[in-house]
């Protein structure tokens, strides 16, 4: 590993040594590390090793990091100079069969693709498991939600097939005490279900209570990530605790860190994906397919359609707490530090910048809609979402160029997507 | 393990409390210590700010409090430094959430666990300022070099000294200008400390790094060149027990002070002969 400076303020870092992805990341690191390569653009030198794209992201993302910029890469694998130069990265030593794809340099094509493999890998295991255990289920909620006789009952199986799903999900992260403590938790609320609904606007209810207190452990801990951002940050956290401490013993546990990050079966968790542009969707049909499954018209959505709706024509200041059982349409900006709370949709005509929470009752179809989503964090019935920390901005500069976004859950996780997608 | 409860406090707003908080709340936490923050600021709460950790708050103090959630819950691990958390405070409820005799509770549990509980106390010596020193046996009084912040900072020792529980109290004076002290326009370090007849812990000078710091969300300790960095750790090694000399602020900074120095060295010695 090598480290040259040229006139123009380029820094070169030379890893073509590095035989594997943790390595690359590893040595990556260990030449950051340095003060001299702060504030600089960067120009890397990888060998023959084939990287995909969210190690490349990440790689990316470890450089801006320290500020600096990813300039340029030179790389022997042509799958990788595919992959960067999908990423927009310029290759310095483009190979002939790759130039053609230089022209189409799509810049979001970073976040979109990011959602696809994570869709994907997390649709084939979530497909794996549908089939074997939720099959049944699954027909039942059909027939239950169409038959209007057995509202009731329809309303209670509806809850326990939602709950097994997230009771698989918690078995992997919970431990077993407390496990046994939700399912008693669960039955108690199956007995009295408008007591739980009532709670749940409060942020009182159990369910929600549990779930976040999986997703506070997700914070803490930061484990089970797979969102690119939390990624990035393992992969920094883990270099910079790691880099202040002894280098030498620490070694493998880093290697360790990042073979976990960068391994093939990436676990499940939220997604706050900010730009997906229209136009990727125009290109490929297939994607839009994968990304957007079809939803069957259940209860839920017949209840956002009968719910009350409230019109407030005010900006929601820091500490103010709207909270409303029905769908809430706010005329103004929502500044950080206010709460928005709805059992059924969240339409902001103007910045989100604070907590909003729609189907706070437990309506899963429910979402937010906002002109510029900057949501510090979003919950959708019991789903969670945070801001990602890269998009830290202090304030929000107002143009006539925002495009509406919408906030919803697909496959158990919030996501955030372009209105005219 | 019984852990040190401190209260940082000031009387006077925007005098630098909460940024002191977070400052040596880090720097405490970088030499391996295990530290609370707590934000008993409730419906203006900055801490999490300033840290850079608002966007990972789902429980706050109040939720602790009325019993919402266990206190392990509440607890925001730091982005960088895992033995570092924060207690946030709620941002929409008021100071009436919270009583002097839960959050009393709440420090005694944490003392088990952690070596440092230090607690950023709000402005004004109302309810807020009473819950706030509840559990606490130490306090660091934060003051400018202002004749305002200076009387508030009186005051506040003196509710520190009638209060039962705190055992001590330091002085930490906030944003000195030694260029201002030497032409006589900033009272100086020593008349700030004669004034109050109270021990300094720590002198930070002015560094308009800090607001940079607290737009990004990074404490200026990480930033170990930033001379206001450098005086909060110094800070939190004298509160560890170390003795540290305090910064000497007569001396120049800036390369064009050193050379004008060297010069008027120069000068003088010319007459001199």
């Amino acid at each position: 590993m090598e480290q040259t400076l040229n006139e123009e303020n380029i820094y070169t870092i030379n890893i073509e040594n590095a035989t594997n992805a943790p390595e690359v990341i590893f040595e990556l690191s260990s030449a950051l590390d340095n003060d001299e390569v702060k504030n600089k653009r960067i120009c890397l030198k990888l060998g023959n090793i084939d990287l995909n794209q969210a190690q490349l992201l990440s790689i990316k993302s470890l450089i801006n990091g320290i500020d600096s910029n990813l300039s340029s890469i030179e790389t022997k694998s042509v799958e990788t100079e595919k992959v960067a130069l999908a990423l927009g990265i310029v290759v310095s030593n483009v190979s002939p069969e790759n130039v053609k794809d230089l022209t189409p340099v799509n810049p979001y094509k970073t976040a979109e693709d990011l959602k696809e493999e994570i869709i994907t890998e997390k649709k084939e295991v979530e497909e794996e498991k549908q089939i074997e255990n939720n099959y049944d289920s699954e027909i039942t909620k059909e027939v239950l939600s169409y038959n209007s006789l057995n509202e009731s009952e329809s309303t209670e199986k509806l809850q326990e097939t939602c709950e097994n799903e997230s009771f698989t999900d918690e078995q992997n992260n919970q431990e077993n005490q407390e496990q046994n403590n939700e399912t008693e938790n669960i039955e108690q609320k199956e007995e009295n279900q408008i007591e739980a609904i009532e709670a749940a606007s409060n942020i009182q209810n159990d369910q929600e209570y549990t779930n976040s207190n999986t997703t506070q452990e997700h914070l803490s801990e930061n484990e089970n990530q797979t969102e690119q951002s939390f990624n990035e940050e393992n992969i920094k956290e883990g270099i910079e605790t790691d880099s202040s401490n002894n280098k030498q013993t620490n070694n493998e546990n880093v290697q360790d860190e990042l073979e976990v990050i960068f391994g093939s079966n990436p676990k499940k968790s939220s997604i706050f994906s900010m730009e997906i542009p229209k136009e990727i969707y125009e290109e490929k049909e297939e994607i839009a397919n994968i990304t957007i499954p079809e939803q069957e018209y259940t209860k839920d959505d017949i209840e956002l359609e009968t719910f009350p709706t409230k019109y407030i024509k005010q900006t929601i200041r820091s500490g103010q707490v709207i909270n409303y059982e029905g769908n809430l349409v706010i005329i103004g900006d929502c500044h950080p530090g206010c709460e928005v709370i709805a059992f059924g949709d969240i339409t902001v005509w103007g910045v989100l910048s604070g907590i909003a929470h729609a189907g706070a009752g437990g309506n899963e179809k429910a979402r937010v809609r906002a002109l510029k989503m900057n949501a510090i964090q979003l919950r959708i019935a019991n789903c969670y979402s945070r801001r990602p920390d890269s998009l830290n901005s202090v304030f929000i500069e107002k143009t006539n160029s925002f495009t509406p976004e919408e906030a919803r859950i697909i496959n158990g996780e919030i996501v955030v997507f372009k209105i005219n997608d | 393990m019984t852990g040190r409860v401190i209260v940082i406090t000031s009387g006077k707003g925007g005098v630098g409390k909460t940024t002191t908080s977070a400052n040596i709340g880090t720097a405490l936490a970088k030499n391996g210590h295990s530290v609370v923050l707590i934000d008993t600021d409730i419906g203006l709460r900055n801490l999490d700010l300033l840290l850079g950790l608002e966007n990972r708050i789902v429980y706050t103090l109040v939720d602790v409090v009325e019993e919402r959630c266990k206190l392990k819950q509440a607890l925001v691990k730091d982005k960088k430094n895992p033995n570092l958390c924060l207690l946030a405070a709620a941002q929409t409820r008021d100071k009436t959430s919270v009583s002097a005799d839960q959050l009393k509770k709440i420090t005694e549990k944490l003392k088990k666990d952690y070596d440092f509980i230090l607690v950023d106390c709000p402005a004004g010596i109302e309810q807020g300022f009473q819950t706030a020193i509840a559990g606490a046996s130490e306090a660091i009084v934060v003051t400018t070099p202002e004749m305002s912040a200076v009387r508030d900072a009186d005051r506040i020792i003196g509710l520190l000294e009638a209060a039962e529980g705190i055992e001590s109290y330091k002085l930490l004076i906030n944003r000195v200008r030694p260029n201002m002290i030497k032409t006589n326009d900033m009272m100086s370090v020593e008349d700030v400390e004669n004034i109050l007849s109270c021990k300094k812990i720590g002198i930070i000078p002015e560094d308009t790094g800090i607001i940079t710091s607290t737009n990004r969300g990074e404490p200026i300790v990480n930033n170990e060149k930033s001379p206001a960095g450098k005086a909060y750790i110094n800070v939190a090694r004298r509160i560890n027990g170390e003795e540290v000399p305090f910064l000497d602020l007569n001396e120049p900074t800036k390369f064009i002070d050193k050379i004008k120095k060297f010069l008027s060295g120069i000068n003088k010695q010319g007459k001199e002969q």
